[in-house]
Protein backbone atom coordinates (compact mmCIF):
# COMPACT_ATOMS: atom_id res chain seq x y z
CA UNK A 1 0.00 0.00 0.00
CA UNK A 2 1.37 3.41 -0.92
CA UNK A 3 2.53 5.91 1.65
CA UNK A 4 0.15 8.45 0.13
CA UNK A 5 -2.87 6.27 0.87
CA UNK A 6 -1.64 5.70 4.43
CA UNK A 7 -1.14 9.43 4.93
CA UNK A 8 -4.66 10.10 3.60
CA UNK A 9 -6.03 7.50 6.04
CA UNK A 10 -4.13 8.99 8.99
CA UNK A 11 -5.26 12.52 8.06
CA UNK A 12 -8.89 11.38 7.83
CA UNK A 13 -8.66 9.59 11.18
CA UNK A 14 -7.04 12.69 12.73
CA UNK A 15 -9.87 14.91 11.46
CA UNK A 16 -12.55 12.57 12.79
CA UNK A 17 -10.74 12.45 16.13
CA UNK A 18 -10.53 16.26 16.11
CA UNK A 19 -14.30 16.51 15.64
CA UNK A 20 -15.00 14.73 18.96
CA UNK A 21 -16.28 17.00 21.70
CA UNK A 22 -15.15 15.71 25.08
CA UNK A 23 -11.59 17.06 25.00
CA UNK A 24 -12.81 20.44 23.75
CA UNK A 25 -15.56 20.54 26.38
CA UNK A 26 -13.02 19.66 29.07
CA UNK A 27 -10.81 22.53 27.93
CA UNK A 28 -13.73 25.00 28.09
CA UNK A 29 -14.51 23.70 31.57
CA UNK A 30 -10.89 24.22 32.58
CA UNK A 31 -10.93 27.79 31.21
CA UNK A 32 -14.14 28.53 33.09
CA UNK A 33 -12.77 27.21 36.38
CA UNK A 34 -9.31 28.67 36.02
CA UNK A 35 -10.30 32.17 34.84
CA UNK A 36 -12.39 32.47 37.99
CA UNK A 37 -9.39 32.12 40.27
CA UNK A 38 -6.16 32.60 38.31
CA UNK A 39 -4.62 35.31 36.18
CA UNK A 40 -5.19 34.95 32.42
CA UNK A 41 -1.52 34.24 31.87
CA UNK A 42 -1.56 31.26 34.23
CA UNK A 43 -4.78 30.00 32.67
CA UNK A 44 -3.07 30.06 29.26
CA UNK A 45 -0.27 27.85 30.60
CA UNK A 46 -2.76 25.47 32.19
CA UNK A 47 -4.69 25.24 28.92
CA UNK A 48 -1.47 24.44 27.07
CA UNK A 49 -0.65 21.66 29.54
CA UNK A 50 -4.18 20.27 29.21
CA UNK A 51 -3.82 20.12 25.40
CA UNK A 52 -0.44 18.38 25.67
CA UNK A 53 -1.99 15.89 28.09
CA UNK A 54 -4.80 15.02 25.67
CA UNK A 55 -2.31 14.83 22.78
CA UNK A 56 -0.02 12.57 24.81
CA UNK A 57 -2.81 10.04 25.41
CA UNK A 58 -3.70 10.06 21.70
CA UNK A 59 -0.03 9.57 20.83
CA UNK A 60 0.45 6.76 23.36
CA UNK A 61 -2.80 5.02 22.38
CA UNK A 62 -1.91 5.00 18.68
CA UNK A 63 1.70 4.02 19.51
CA UNK A 64 0.37 1.08 21.55
CA UNK A 65 -1.87 0.03 18.65
CA UNK A 66 1.15 0.21 16.32
CA UNK A 67 3.12 -2.03 18.67
CA UNK A 68 0.39 -4.67 18.95
CA UNK A 69 -0.46 -4.62 15.23
CA UNK A 70 3.17 -5.01 14.20
CA UNK A 71 3.69 -7.86 16.72
CA UNK A 72 0.36 -9.72 16.59
CA UNK A 73 -0.44 -9.30 12.90
CA UNK A 74 3.20 -9.07 11.80
CA UNK A 75 2.99 -5.85 9.79
CA UNK A 76 -0.68 -5.20 9.13
CA UNK A 77 -4.15 -6.31 10.18
CA UNK A 78 -5.76 -9.15 8.25
CA UNK A 79 -9.06 -8.78 6.40
CA UNK A 80 -11.17 -10.30 9.18
CA UNK A 81 -9.91 -7.78 11.74
CA UNK A 82 -10.24 -4.95 9.25
CA UNK A 83 -13.89 -5.90 8.74
CA UNK A 84 -14.43 -6.00 12.51
CA UNK A 85 -12.86 -2.53 12.78
CA UNK A 86 -15.09 -1.24 9.96
CA UNK A 87 -18.09 -2.66 11.83
CA UNK A 88 -16.97 -0.80 14.97
CA UNK A 89 -16.61 2.43 12.98
CA UNK A 90 -20.09 2.09 11.48
CA UNK A 91 -21.59 1.23 14.88
CA UNK A 92 -19.85 4.27 16.40
CA UNK A 93 -21.25 6.40 13.59
CA UNK A 94 -24.79 5.32 14.48
CA UNK A 95 -24.10 5.90 18.18
CA UNK A 96 -22.84 9.40 17.38
CA UNK A 97 -25.98 10.28 15.44
CA UNK A 98 -28.40 8.75 17.91
CA UNK A 99 -26.87 9.20 21.34
CA UNK A 100 -23.91 11.56 21.41
CA UNK A 101 -25.56 14.47 23.22
CA UNK A 102 -27.61 13.93 26.34
CA UNK A 103 -30.13 16.81 26.27
CA UNK A 104 -31.59 19.10 23.64
CA UNK A 105 -30.56 22.37 25.25
CA UNK A 106 -26.98 21.59 26.26
CA UNK A 107 -23.71 20.09 25.08
CA UNK A 108 -23.71 17.43 27.80
CA UNK A 109 -22.50 14.09 26.48
CA UNK A 110 -23.67 10.57 27.25
CA UNK A 111 -21.08 9.80 29.88
CA UNK A 112 -21.60 8.32 33.34
CA UNK A 113 -22.64 11.30 35.49
CA UNK A 114 -20.31 10.25 38.31
CA UNK A 115 -17.41 10.46 35.87
CA UNK A 116 -18.51 13.90 34.63
CA UNK A 117 -18.75 15.08 38.24
CA UNK A 118 -15.21 13.80 38.78
CA UNK A 119 -13.91 15.71 35.73
CA UNK A 120 -15.71 18.88 36.92
CA UNK A 121 -14.22 18.49 40.39
CA UNK A 122 -10.73 17.96 38.96
CA UNK A 123 -11.09 20.97 36.64
CA UNK A 124 -11.91 23.14 39.69
CA UNK A 125 -8.85 21.80 41.50
CA UNK A 126 -6.37 22.41 38.68
CA UNK A 127 -3.66 24.70 40.01
CA UNK A 128 -0.49 23.69 38.20
CA UNK A 129 0.76 22.32 34.90
CA UNK A 130 0.89 18.72 36.11
CA UNK A 131 -2.74 18.65 37.23
CA UNK A 132 -3.80 20.35 33.96
CA UNK A 133 -1.77 17.79 31.98
CA UNK A 134 -3.43 14.97 33.97
CA UNK A 135 -6.88 16.43 33.33
CA UNK A 136 -6.13 16.47 29.58
CA UNK A 137 -5.06 12.82 29.80
CA UNK A 138 -8.18 11.95 31.76
CA UNK A 139 -10.54 13.54 29.25
CA UNK A 140 -8.79 11.82 26.31
CA UNK A 141 -8.98 8.55 28.24
CA UNK A 142 -12.71 9.08 28.87
CA UNK A 143 -13.25 9.45 25.13
CA UNK A 144 -11.68 6.07 24.39
CA UNK A 145 -14.91 4.07 24.02
CA UNK A 146 -15.63 6.29 21.00
CA UNK A 147 -12.07 6.74 19.72
CA UNK A 148 -10.63 3.23 20.15
CA UNK A 149 -11.53 2.24 16.57
CA UNK A 150 -9.82 5.41 15.34
CA UNK A 151 -6.63 4.53 17.22
CA UNK A 152 -6.61 1.05 15.65
CA UNK A 153 -7.09 2.41 12.12
CA UNK A 154 -4.38 5.05 12.61
CA UNK A 155 -2.02 2.46 14.11
CA UNK A 156 -2.60 0.07 11.22
CA UNK A 157 -1.85 2.82 8.69
CA UNK A 158 1.26 4.02 10.51
CA UNK A 159 2.88 0.55 10.74
CA UNK A 160 2.53 0.24 6.97
CA UNK A 161 4.42 3.49 6.34
CA UNK A 162 8.09 3.54 5.42
CA UNK A 163 10.12 3.38 8.63
CA UNK A 164 11.47 6.91 8.05
CA UNK A 165 8.00 8.41 8.18
CA UNK A 166 6.38 6.41 11.00
CA UNK A 167 7.37 8.73 13.87
CA UNK A 168 6.56 11.84 11.81
CA UNK A 169 3.08 10.59 10.91
CA UNK A 170 2.44 9.50 14.50
CA UNK A 171 3.31 13.00 15.72
CA UNK A 172 1.31 14.56 12.89
CA UNK A 173 -1.71 12.49 13.90
CA UNK A 174 -1.41 13.54 17.54
CA UNK A 175 -1.15 17.21 16.56
CA UNK A 176 -4.11 16.99 14.18
CA UNK A 177 -6.23 15.37 16.89
CA UNK A 178 -5.73 18.36 19.25
CA UNK A 179 -6.01 21.04 16.56
CA UNK A 180 -9.47 22.35 17.60
CA UNK A 181 -8.15 22.89 21.13
CA UNK A 182 -5.21 24.91 19.81
CA UNK A 183 -7.62 26.96 17.68
CA UNK A 184 -9.78 27.63 20.76
CA UNK A 185 -6.70 28.60 22.76
CA UNK A 186 -5.57 31.01 20.03
CA UNK A 187 -9.03 32.55 19.75
CA UNK A 188 -9.22 33.13 23.50
CA UNK A 189 -5.71 34.57 23.47
CA UNK A 190 -6.72 36.95 20.69
CA UNK A 191 -9.69 38.36 22.61
CA UNK A 192 -12.59 35.93 22.26
CA UNK A 193 -14.21 34.45 25.37
CA UNK A 194 -15.07 31.03 26.71
CA UNK A 195 -18.71 32.06 26.65
CA UNK A 196 -18.50 32.75 22.90
CA UNK A 197 -16.93 29.31 22.35
CA UNK A 198 -19.60 27.56 24.39
CA UNK A 199 -22.36 29.53 22.62
CA UNK A 200 -20.88 28.36 19.30
CA UNK A 201 -20.84 24.74 20.49
CA UNK A 202 -24.42 24.99 21.66
CA UNK A 203 -25.61 26.65 18.45
CA UNK A 204 -23.79 24.13 16.22
CA UNK A 205 -24.23 20.98 18.29
CA UNK A 206 -26.37 19.38 15.58
CA UNK A 207 -23.79 20.21 12.95
CA UNK A 208 -20.89 18.79 14.97
CA UNK A 209 -22.90 15.67 15.78
CA UNK A 210 -23.74 15.01 12.13
CA UNK A 211 -20.19 15.82 11.01
CA UNK A 212 -18.60 13.46 13.54
CA UNK A 213 -21.04 10.66 12.72
CA UNK A 214 -20.49 11.18 8.99
CA UNK A 215 -16.74 11.16 9.58
CA UNK A 216 -16.90 7.69 11.14
CA UNK A 217 -19.11 6.47 8.28
CA UNK A 218 -16.83 7.90 5.59
CA UNK A 219 -13.77 6.45 7.30
CA UNK A 220 -15.39 3.01 7.45
CA UNK A 221 -16.29 3.13 3.76
CA UNK A 222 -12.83 4.48 2.89
CA UNK A 223 -11.15 1.52 4.59
CA UNK A 224 -13.57 -0.89 2.98
CA UNK A 225 -12.87 0.55 -0.47
CA UNK A 226 -9.10 0.99 -0.28
CA UNK A 227 -7.91 -1.60 2.22
CA UNK A 228 -10.31 -4.53 1.97
CA UNK A 229 -11.54 -4.62 -1.64
CA UNK B 1 -43.08 13.70 47.17
CA UNK B 2 -39.30 14.22 47.19
CA UNK B 3 -38.09 16.75 49.71
CA UNK B 4 -36.21 19.61 48.03
CA UNK B 5 -32.75 20.29 49.36
CA UNK B 6 -32.37 23.50 51.36
CA UNK B 7 -29.13 25.28 52.20
CA UNK B 8 -27.85 28.21 54.18
CA UNK B 9 -27.81 31.50 52.29
CA UNK B 10 -24.22 32.40 51.43
CA UNK B 11 -23.99 35.92 50.02
CA UNK B 12 -20.22 35.76 49.53
CA UNK B 13 -20.52 32.40 47.75
CA UNK B 14 -23.07 33.91 45.36
CA UNK B 15 -20.78 36.84 44.61
CA UNK B 16 -17.86 34.49 43.97
CA UNK B 17 -19.84 32.29 41.57
CA UNK B 18 -21.03 35.37 39.64
CA UNK B 19 -17.46 36.70 39.58
CA UNK B 20 -16.22 33.38 38.13
CA UNK B 21 -18.89 33.53 35.43
CA UNK B 22 -18.04 37.17 34.67
CA UNK B 23 -14.34 36.43 34.31
CA UNK B 24 -15.00 33.52 31.96
CA UNK B 25 -17.12 35.95 29.91
CA UNK B 26 -14.06 38.24 29.80
CA UNK B 27 -15.73 41.07 31.69
CA UNK B 28 -13.36 43.70 33.09
CA UNK B 29 -12.63 43.21 36.79
CA UNK B 30 -14.28 46.43 38.05
CA UNK B 31 -17.47 45.81 36.08
CA UNK B 32 -17.43 42.13 37.13
CA UNK B 33 -17.41 43.14 40.80
CA UNK B 34 -20.29 45.56 40.23
CA UNK B 35 -22.30 42.82 38.50
CA UNK B 36 -21.60 40.44 41.41
CA UNK B 37 -22.66 43.07 43.96
CA UNK B 38 -25.87 43.91 42.08
CA UNK B 39 -26.72 40.23 41.72
CA UNK B 40 -26.12 39.69 45.45
CA UNK B 41 -28.32 42.70 46.29
CA UNK B 42 -31.10 41.23 44.13
CA UNK B 43 -30.94 37.90 45.95
CA UNK B 44 -30.79 39.72 49.33
CA UNK B 45 -34.04 41.48 48.41
CA UNK B 46 -35.71 38.32 47.19
CA UNK B 47 -34.73 36.26 50.19
CA UNK B 48 -35.69 38.91 52.79
CA UNK B 49 -39.29 37.74 53.36
CA UNK B 50 -38.63 34.00 53.07
CA UNK B 51 -37.83 31.57 55.85
CA UNK B 52 -36.65 28.71 53.61
CA UNK B 53 -35.32 28.75 50.04
CA UNK B 54 -33.93 26.05 47.78
CA UNK B 55 -30.73 26.38 45.81
CA UNK B 56 -32.65 25.89 42.56
CA UNK B 57 -34.97 28.82 43.37
CA UNK B 58 -32.03 31.02 44.23
CA UNK B 59 -30.18 30.09 41.04
CA UNK B 60 -33.27 30.94 39.01
CA UNK B 61 -33.62 34.37 40.62
CA UNK B 62 -29.92 35.03 40.15
CA UNK B 63 -30.06 33.96 36.50
CA UNK B 64 -33.03 36.24 35.76
CA UNK B 65 -31.22 39.17 37.38
CA UNK B 66 -27.98 38.47 35.50
CA UNK B 67 -29.83 38.15 32.21
CA UNK B 68 -30.87 41.78 32.54
CA UNK B 69 -27.51 43.13 33.69
CA UNK B 70 -25.10 41.04 31.58
CA UNK B 71 -26.45 38.28 29.29
CA UNK B 72 -23.02 36.71 28.73
CA UNK B 73 -22.48 36.34 32.46
CA UNK B 74 -25.97 34.87 32.80
CA UNK B 75 -25.13 32.35 30.07
CA UNK B 76 -21.85 31.38 31.76
CA UNK B 77 -23.55 31.13 35.16
CA UNK B 78 -26.37 28.94 33.86
CA UNK B 79 -24.33 26.69 31.58
CA UNK B 80 -21.04 26.11 33.37
CA UNK B 81 -22.20 22.73 34.65
CA UNK B 82 -23.65 21.66 31.30
CA UNK B 83 -20.50 21.86 29.20
CA UNK B 84 -19.75 18.11 29.07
Amino acid sequence: MSDLLNIATIALVGLVQASLQLNLGGLILLYHSSLGKHRRRKTRYLAKSYIWGAGAINLLAVGTCCYFISHIFVGKMNTTWLLITIGALLATSIVMWALYYRNQGSTELWLPRSFVRYIRKKSREVNDDISAFSLGMLSAFAEMPISIALYIVAGNAIVQMSENYQIVTLLGYALLSVLPMFVLKLRIKSGSSVVAAQRWRLKNRGFTQVTSGAGFLVLGLFILAFWVM
Amino acid sequence: MRKRKTYEYDREGIKQSVLRAARSARIEEGWAEQIAERAAQATDGWIADKSVVTEADLRKVLYEELKEIAPDVAFAYKNHDKII
